[in-house]
């Protein structure tokens, strides 16, 4: 038992001291530099002095037997050593690095290798944005070759074992070459009993110790994943490949090549490609149809088509967990139905106002209320889409309006500084409040008063039946987001970037602030007293209500203006960098998203098991909570930033292009 | 093989030598929550935190290479301070003592860092928007640890299960297969998930969790600290009830202790004798490994 040896904390002397810069090894190999290690053993990069004249280089692998180990176990671990580096040197194929020499010391193990300049996968993956698809086809096809050359090995088949980004170079013209052969993996020894690699690489099998030529192709398939998606297995939990669909995370991969890496991931070996030579058949088929678009431009949906491949693509055992995003439980040929399903509904009625609705509407009691720049409050009839009354205000109405449902009014801000309180029925005005500059922000009623902030710098709270004033909050900074009020406190953001919590009385309890802006209205879920906000530095903040401390933060890549949803365990919100994004509350971590292209400025809503969010791309979408998966959209003739409100299966919002929209919803 | 009759449950006294529960009993991995027998708990009517912990070898293994970590800070003062906690179980891997230097590592690093970290700008009421959100502060940590290790102890690895308590919100992190519980009086959730092989095959329905008790690769871990260079770490944070515990324990406690047992004993007793008393209990069913266990008791 390993446990019982005496561990000797002396450093190895003498001659068997580890390579060092400027060391000449074996009389020969002028050490250089270290071109990388750590784990099992470093890589020097060395200088071959038997060639004075030509600059021969070479790479150098030193590996050391561990210090626990005694003598006969060394012995053994050298003669698997000699043995191996034996096949390899053997080997003579333009993508494998060619071995000069091998030898052993004392303690240590050395390989001579063809120095190979270029740079691994790995160290790609973080210099780029965004690697050709084109490219990546090519590489795979090189690497297909390769691997099928070392499982036709005879008399016995070599498995590479570890094939991930870090063990694949491209060389300086190009070209593939594969690493690090599994030879390292003798020296591991006192392998740690509970624990395995955090591979993310590896197939199932290996994890059961079992290893075969299709290990190969999963980890060609995990790595292909990897660099079309972006997403590093080894971060994730292993097997979860299907919790991350490549169409999802990078729509300018062609649907045929999606199909050709998924099959070579399937979780049984039998469901992947027989061979190596036989997924580079595909590759070649693929490549050979010229299906690439030039440029990473395109999403799916814009290019053709090609005869299916040859393969059922079964859905593995995994894809009986239902709600998993969907991608495994699909047939070959569905993956353009993905992409392609630009369902439309039809509107119930569309109601034109004289200017932009840049503001959300509300619907109470069979009537849909909306602001237009054209300075009118409108409220129209929603089963009708007809007129009831329209109230105009001295300037545009950039405020959303709101219902107190105990006194019926519609309580609304105007550019024009004023609050007004309108009969919901008549339209007839039953208070006014002015403030000292624009309202944009649109008032919140509970507990009997209204809460509004202004471009005054002042929150203020009234009474909302009769507009009288209690107090104002002095933020000092104009304030365009709605409160949220609990039953303790007033949740606002400000422009220079505060986020308050005001008890009721007007008294400040804590403030927040986030890097930029705020014009995202906050929102409570009041059972966990968590408050999401979004703020211009392109965070989504979760604070705990009672303190404002950050409980934790996701960052999106562009500035949010949008306020979030919440709905399930999940909370919603939408950047500027046109995504919308489901985060899990308890953990913070991204659920899914949805790429719209252009930036969102209005907030998701949730109903059901639907979230709606109207684009600046002009058309309005539903997605399914659970999956991100697009249900359908509805074109209007300008951008939206207005927020839907949903009652009674009517969706209402407003567009640039003067329009109010009844959509029907279940 | 198991004796399949459950805990007496209206057995006030918990007769641990006689308990006849086998750990292939447990429903516990088929959902994470049972709604269970209401057990009417000990008299909890503490006004502020109260902690137990204890940690011990086991019948089979040389040394201890569990760690466990427990700090309070309680305080009435008109400031209105959170009352404060941090609490902390790794189970380290490795042989000779790089085991046990592992998980004392990344406990004092993490804890230290934490400690600076989250708990001072609370005492000093530092500006909200200079702390750091408790989550990242969380995942710094446990990197930090996870860099030290991998520099100070090699050939050493081991989970780490950390909560921070601030008044009634945990939050948590979590690395490896020792598990984190809220218990209260209808129920006992595990808030953590394994990562382990075999709990990933009974997500992917590979596996039921019976045949994962038998399972020869049952403690192969596929993340844990000092393993690889890159580390993901599991966060979230939770509102806790009145009067509900927090339980962190190795896996040499909950292999051998039900879900129903650890509910049950965490109710009975205050926090200190639960913990000794849940070690006792996987001692007598063989003590097969360390075991570990930290209990915070909310008021």
């Amino acid at each position: 038992m390993a446990d019982t040896r005496k561990f000797d904390p002396r450093p190895i002397e003498g001659t068997d001291a580890g390579l060092q810069v400027d060391m000449l090894l074996m009389d020969r190999y002028r050490i250089i530099g270290v071109l990388g290690g750590g784990g099992m053993g470093t890589v020097f990069q060395a200088r071959d002095t038997h060639f004075p004249e030509a600059k021969r280089l070479v790479a150098i692998k030193e590996m050391i037997t561990p210090l626990t180990f005694d003598p006969n176990q060394r012995t053994s671990m050298f003669k698997t050593f000699q043995r191996e580096a034996n096949i390899l040197a053997a080997l003579s194929h333009s993508a494998i690095p060619k071995i000069y020499e091998f030898f052993t010391t004392d303690f240590r193990a050395y390989l001579v290798m063809e120095y190979i300049n270029g740079s691994d996968l790995d160290a790609l993956l973080a210099r780029t944005r965004a690697l050709p698809v084109e490219k990546v086809v090519d590489w795979a096809i090189e690497l297909c070759d390769v691997l099928d050359y070392l499982h036709s090995n005879k008399p016995q088949p070599i498995i590479f074992r570890d094939v991930k980004p870090a063990n694949i170079m491209i060389d300086s013209l190009g070209k593939v070459r594969l690493i690090d052969f599994g030879i390292a993996k003798i020296f591991e020894g006192d392998k740690k009993h509970t624990m395995i690699g955090t591979e993310g690489y590896s197939a199932p099998e290996q994890y059961r110790g079992d290893v075969n030529p299709s290990s190969d192709i999963y980890g060609l398939g995990a790595t292909l994943h990897h660099v079309l998606t972006r997403k590093d297995p080894r971060v994730e939990a292993p097997f979860s490949f299907h919790e991350r669909p490549i169409i999802k995370l990078n729509p300018a991969v062609p649907a045929n090549l999606i199909a050709i890496v998924e099959k070579a991931i399937q979780q049984q070996a039998e469901d992947r490609f027989a061979t190596c030579a036989e997924m580079k058949i595909h590759l070649e088929q693929l490549r050979a149809s010229g299906a690439f678009p030039s440029s990473i431009t395109t999403g799916v949906m814009g290019f053709a088509p090609l005869t299916p491949l040859p393969m059922p693509h079964q859905p593995p055992k995994i894809s009986a967990e239902p709600q998993k995003t969907g991608i495994n439980a699909k047939s070959g040929t569905d993956y353009l139905d993905e992409v392609t399903g630009d369902a439309t509904i039809q509107a119930r009625w569309k109601f034109k106002t004289e200017d932009e609705i840049r503001t959300s509407p509300t619907l109470f009691r069979g009537m849909a209320y909306v602001g237009s720049y054209d300075t009118n409050m409108w409220a129209i009839r929603a089963d009708t889409g007809e007129l009831a009354w329209k109230f105009p205000t001295g300037a545009g109405i950039a405020s959303s309006p709101t219902v107190d449902p105990s006194t019926k009014l519609v309580i609304f801000g105007s550019e024009d500084h004023i609050i007004y309180a309108a009969d919901s029925m008549t339209g007839r005005i039953a208070w006014t409040y002015h403030t000292h500059d624009k309202i944009r922000a649109s008032p919140r009623v509970a507990h009997n008063h209204v809460f509004v902030g202004s471009d005054d710098g002042n929150l203020y709270a009234l009474v909302a039946q009769t507009g009288r004033y209690l107090w104002t909050y002095a933020a000092d900074s104009p304030i365009r987001t709605r409160p949220f009020v609990t039953n303790e406190l007033v949740i606002f953001g400000a422009d220079d970037g505060s986020i308050y919590g005001v008890e009721l009385s007007g008294k400040r309890k804590w403030v927040m602030r986030a890097k930029r802006a705020v014009n995202s209205s906050p929102f409570v879920d009041q059972q966990e007293n968590i408050c999401f906000v979004g703020s211009f530095d392109g965070y989504l903040y979760a604070l705990d209500a009672t303190s404002g401390y950050t409980l934790w933060r996701f960052r999106t890549t562009g500035p949010i203006i949008s306020s979030p949803a919440v709905g399930g365990d999940s909370v919603y919100i939408a950047s500027t960098d046109g995504n919308l994004y489901a985060i899990n509350i308890g953990t913070g971590k991204e659920r899914w998203r949805a790429n719209l292209e252009k930036a969102l400025v209005g907030s998701p809503v949730v109903h059901g098991n639907f979230v709606y969010i109207g684009s600046t791309d002009g058309a309005f979408y539903c997605f399914d909570t659970k999956t991100g998966k697009q249900i359908w959209k509805f074109q209007t003739g300008g951008q939206i930033t207005s927020t839907a409100y949903i009652e009674d299966n009517i969706l209402v919002f407003g567009s640039l292009d003067h329009y109010l929209y009844a959509l029907p919803v279940s | 093989m198991p004796d399949t009759s459950p805990l007496p449950q209206r057995d006030p006294q918990l007769d641990i030598g006689t308990a006849p529960m086998h750990p292939t009993d447990k429903v516990a991995m088929e959902a994470n929550t049972h709604e269970l027998t209401k057990i009417v708990p000990r008299a909890s009517n503490s006004s502020h935190l109260i902690v137990g912990q204890a940690t011990d070898v086991g019948m089979i293994r040389s040394n201890n290479q569990d760690s466990n970590y427990a700090f309070i800070a309680a305080s009435r003062t008109c400031d209105a301070i959170p009352e404060f906690g941090l609490f902390m179980v790794a189970d380290g891997m490795g042989g000779h003592s790089d085991g046990e230097l592992a998980s004392a590592t990344v406990v004092r690093v993490s804890a230290s860092q934490l400690l600076s970290k989250v708990y001072m700008p609370i005492l000093t009421k530092a500006d909200m928007s200079d702390r750091t959100p408790i989550t990242e502060a969380l995942d710094d940590a446990f990197q930090s640890a996870h860099r030290n290790l991998i520099e100070d102890v090699p050939t050493g690895g081991t989970t780490l299960s950390a909560i921070i308590l601030i008044g009634n919100l945990a939050h948590i992190a979590h690395v490896g297969d020792s598990r984190i519980y809220v218990i209260n009086e209808d129920r006992i959730e595990q808030l953590s998930r394994d990562h382990s092989y075999v709990q990933r095959l009974i997500e992917l329905e590979e596996i039921t969790p019976d045949q994962a008790e038998t399972h020869p690769q049952k403690s192969v871990l596929y993340r844990a600290l000092g393993l690889s260079e890159q580390l993901e770490i599991d966060t979230m944070t939770r509102r806790m009830t009145s009067g509900s515990s927090l339980l962190i324990c190795s896996d040499g406690l909950w292999g051998l202790v039900s879900d129903e047992e650890l509910r049950s004993i965490v109710l009975r007793y205050p926090p200190q004798q639960a913990s000794d008393t849940l070690v006792s209990l996987a001692n007598q069913r063989g003590g097969t490994d360390n075991i570990t266990v930290v209990i915070a008791h909310l008021p």
